[in-house]
């Protein structure tokens, strides 16, 4: 996705996918009175495009962190870098405008119409009335609320959901490179945040901006992030993608951290595509063969209807389930599991057999490619 | 949030009062840390009557002045007016807190809307015409003074205790129904201890309006500080008026002070 | 003649001393709110840091200092302070609105300072991450949501203001108290009992008045989105 710049962005650096976009060097905070460091000597690196999720338990400093990458708090000693220029004493004012910020409930103006809302920074930014409200109506656009339905609404007239959308769609609007996200889906209810997650990544296709993103939610950071950051008291115990994160856990704390629920989610990053499938036949000979391969039944379109011939069983009477392709391996469990099947189908996007999981073979296979890697 | 009572000045108090029991210290030195800010009233007023007292030392008073100023005099006028601030205030008690724990009643919850409402506007009533109505009612003279300083304070006193009442937390109520406490049980164990500090809030507003009235009773002939201005201004003597108007000042606040006191120490004692 | 027949053939005092009363009220409050809203927007701040002395520590005691002093002179009797007064800015007009402006204080710095704490700490937060400085922030977030607050304790002390004009009359501050002054001083004399009626009445007239003149200020004042 690093290399989807956004559509609207002035001049995207070319070859930017991996320019370092924002640098802590020996960044610490040391707050007022306070003894040991909130965030001590962090060195971290965020590429350009990426979403890095912050995460940790509560005071382990990843707000802290978040928040000196715009300096609403100033670190103690230390540099911070945007796109290799140094922050640490610019105007701080001057600076967020540069910068997105989505906090949690979106902290929406309730004085401000939506479009005033979105159009803060534009208008202190100096940019006409004209190009503000078209901009504005652009956003409202992306994040999926119609702009003539919603731009002259107050905050209070819009569900969480809807707020949080414009809260998005208001650190968007001057189009700054960087995106801090805290905690921004934390007080939503389960299910519009699951949507709101889907939302965000979409959008990030399109605008590729470089996000940190607050989280006190592993599923979250699993799900969004293109890299994890494990915070414990003040520091980094662990920064890499989120499989290594699940699979390997860099000490004691990250694997407490991640705990006994990582084998679950890490069902979930393992993408169908991935695997090697047991062979699956359709041809009415292979009926009664004996090296093991099922045979499904198919109907005119090529799409598997019922089971034919299982191994070492009688097929009849078993229900057949399927799952798309372009699943995890997750989604191959949860189907297994309401199908109450102890095999699946897995399908192409036109909806012709592939190959087949076992769930037998899925837990051996798991354990397989994890001595792999 | 809407009438200019000590309401607030309690909520303050009572945060300070908890924050600084956090910490565990003994004795007086507690004691100080909790009330030091009491102290501080009482001294700035010993120290402007001491100023006001070294000034009048300094005048040359003639013999009008000494006569008006003359211990007596102000002793006696003061005593009345004390006389009739306490009995109206313990009037408006007996009257607007049974009152306003009536309307706190299920059955009399449609009223409170309105009484608030005409008691918010009735801030606008000037208490000078409540009494010089009731002068030409009765009569001139105390009784008159004492009715009339009931009713112009009565409206503001229910209204706070309606007020207050409202912030009882109705979960205890709630909790206290649910354990089986009759209505009447609850009212008198769990809603009315609760709702003390209302009632001494209610007295401080009472009596500080009281107080403030009373000096305007002289005018229907019921004495009282007043007559120290009213003297003043008949004789156009400023040294006269200074000290009139310092000493009213002086026992309002004072008395205003007394009241937050025994407001702090009951506030403290129902938790 | 009954009360109605005073009003008619003295309507033109009548009039005049309403208006009058109405103007005193209205010039005391609005000085009165002017410095309160001023003074509560200067000193209002974070909180203060326990342990390092800043600006902010200041204006915390200018803020709580305010407020207890201020509440304190709620509580002194209003002849009290005409009589204070009354040497420093002799008889009239003057006296009348400084004195009035004094107990319009409280409830509006009081008022100001709760609204303006009160606001939504999320909305400050985001304003302050969107690159807000200090001063914008407080003049075009803090402010207007805090205005409903700020409006009511006007409100009220518009109320409070009307009664204790009257008591003006004593150091012949303008309005309906010298109704008052007349009527009692002739008691027994022809029209003295309509008089006091008349001054007392008229001060629920000149509430009403405000009442409805605030009603207008808060429909055009307050933004759409807070107004309940």
């Amino acid at each position: 996705m690093s290399d989807n710049p956004d559509q609207t962005a002035v001049v995207p650096e070319p070859g930017a996918g991996q320019t370092d976009t924002i640098v802590l060097e020996g960044v610490e905070k040391i707050y007022p009175g306070g003894t040991s460091p909130a965030v001590s000597q962090l060195d971290m690196t965020i590429k350009q495009g990426e979403i890095v999720m912050l995460i940790g338990p509560s005071g382990c400093g990843k707000t802290t962190t978040l928040k000196m990458i715009n300096r609403l708090i100033e670190p103690t000693s230390g540099r911070i870098l945007l796109d290799g220029k140094d922050v640490t004493h610019v105007n701080g004012d001057l600076l967020r405008r540069q910068i997105g910020y989505v906090i949690q409930q979106g902290g929406l103006f309730p004085h401000f119409t939506i479009a005033d809302n979105i159009g803060v920074v534009p208008r202190m930014l100096g940019w006409d009335k004209q190009k503000t409200k078209e901009r504005a109506d652009e956003l409202l656009h992306l994040v999926g609320l119609e702009p003539s339905t919603f731009r002259d609404r107050y905050p209070r007239q819009l569900s969480g959901g809807q707020q949080q959308r414009v809260g998005v769609a208001r650190a968007l609007a001057a189009n700054p490179p960087v995106m801090l996200m805290d905690e921004p889906f934390g007080a939503i209810d389960p299910i519009t945040r699951d949507r709101l997650q889907d939302e965000f990544l979409e959008i990030q296709r399109t605008v590729g901006k470089t996000i940190a993103f607050v989280t006190h939610d592993l599923q979250e950071a699993v799900k969004l992030g293109d890299k994890i950051a494990v915070f414990a008291t003040g520091k980094l115990e662990q920064y890499a993608d989120p499989e290594t994160v699940l699979t390997r856990p860099a000490n004691d704390f990250v694997s407490d951290f991640v705990g006994g629920g990582a084998a679950v989610r890490r069902l979930s990053l393992l993408e169908l595509a991935r695997l090697e499938l047991h062979p699956i036949e359709t041809d009415e000979k292979a009926v009664g063969n004996s090296n093991g391969t099922p045979v499904v039944e198919i109907d005119a379109s090529g799409k598997p209807v019922s089971w034919r011939h299982l191994p070492g069983a009688d097929a009849s009477g078993v229900a057949l389930v399927t799952v798309p392709i372009s699943g995890t391996v997750y989604d191959a469990v949860d189907v297994m599991l309401d199908g109450a099947a102890s095999l699946v189908a897995v399908v192409d996007d036109d909806g012709r057999a592939q190959g087949v999981l076992h769930w037998n073979d899925l837990v051996s296979g798991l354990r397989t490619r994890e001595r792999d890697a | 949030m809407s009438t200019a009572t000590p309401e607030t000045i309690n909520t303050q108090a009572q945060e300070t009062v908890e924050e600084v029991e956090g910490k565990k210290e003994s004795g007086l030195a507690r004691l100080w840390q909790q009330h030091y800010d009491l102290v501080i009233l009482p001294a700035i007023i010993i120290l402007l009557l001491i100023l006001l007292f070294v000034y009048i030392q300094t005048r040359d008073l003639d013999t009008i002045e000494e006569r008006v100023l003359a211990a007596d005099n102000v002793w006696g006028l003061l005593r009345q007016h004390l006389w009739l601030a306490f009995l109206s205030t313990v009037l408006v008690l007996i009257i607007a807190v049974p009152l306003g724990i009536v309307l706190s009643r299920r059955g009399a919850r449609k009223a409170q809307g309105p009484v608030l409402a005409i008691g918010g506007f009735a801030q606008a009533l000037p208490p000078f015409g409540v009494l010089l109505l009731m002068a030409f009612w009765l009569d001139f003279g105390v009784t008159t003074a004492v009715i009339g300083l009931t009713l112009a304070a009565l409206l503001p006193v229910l209204r706070n205790t309606v007020i207050g009442l409202q912030q009882v937390d109705q979960s205890l109520i709630e909790a206290a129904r649910g354990m089986g406490m009759s209505s009447r049980q609850t009212l008198f164990r769990v809603e009315i201890p609760l709702a003390v500090p209302v009632i001494v809030a209610g007295l401080r507003v009472a009596l500080v309006l009281n107080v403030g009235t009373a000096t305007l009773a002289s005018y229907i002939g019921a004495g009282g500080l007043g007559e120290l201005v009213q003297q003043a201004l008949r004789l156009n003597r400023i040294n006269v008026l200074l000290v009139a108007g310092a000493v009213i000042a002086t026992v309002a606040l004072l008395i205003d002070w007394l009241a937050g006191v025994v407001e702090r120490v009951v506030v403290s004692r129902s938790g | 003649m009954n009360f109605l027949d005073y009003l008619a053939s003295n309507s033109q005092q009548i009039v005049f001393l309403t208006q009058a009363h109405f103007l005193v009220v209205l010039i005391a409050v609005g000085l009165g709110s002017l410095i309160s809203v001023v003074l509560g927007l200067a000193v209002s701040t974070g909180e203060p840091d326990p342990r390092r002395f800043s600006l902010d520590w200041f204006a915390a005691g200018v803020r709580e200092g305010g407020l207890v002093f201020t509440a304190a002179l709620l509580t002194v009797p209003s002849l009290a302070l005409f009589a204070l007064f009354l040497p420093i800015t002799g008889l009239g007009v003057t006296t009348a609105i400084i004195v009035l402006t004094i107990y319009t204080l409280y409830t509006v710095l009081r008022n100001t300072v709760a609204g303006l704490t009160t606001v939504d700490r999320a909305v400050l937060e985001s304003a302050k991450g969107l690159g807000y400085g200090r001063l914008r922030r407080l003049l075009t977030i803090q402010l207007p949501l805090a205005w409903p607050v700020i409006l009511n304790g006007i409100r009220v002390t518009t109320l409070i203001s009307i009664s204790i004009a009257v008591v003006g009359a004593v150091v012949q501050g303008p309005g309906l108290g010298i109704l008052l002054l007349n009527g009692i001083s002739r008691i027994g004399a022809a029209n003295s009992f309509y008089q006091v009626l008349a001054g007392t009445l008229l001060c629920l007239v000149v509430a009403a008045v405000f009442e409805i003149f605030f009603a207008i200020v808060q429909r055009l004042t307050i933004p759409r989105g807070i107004r309940v």
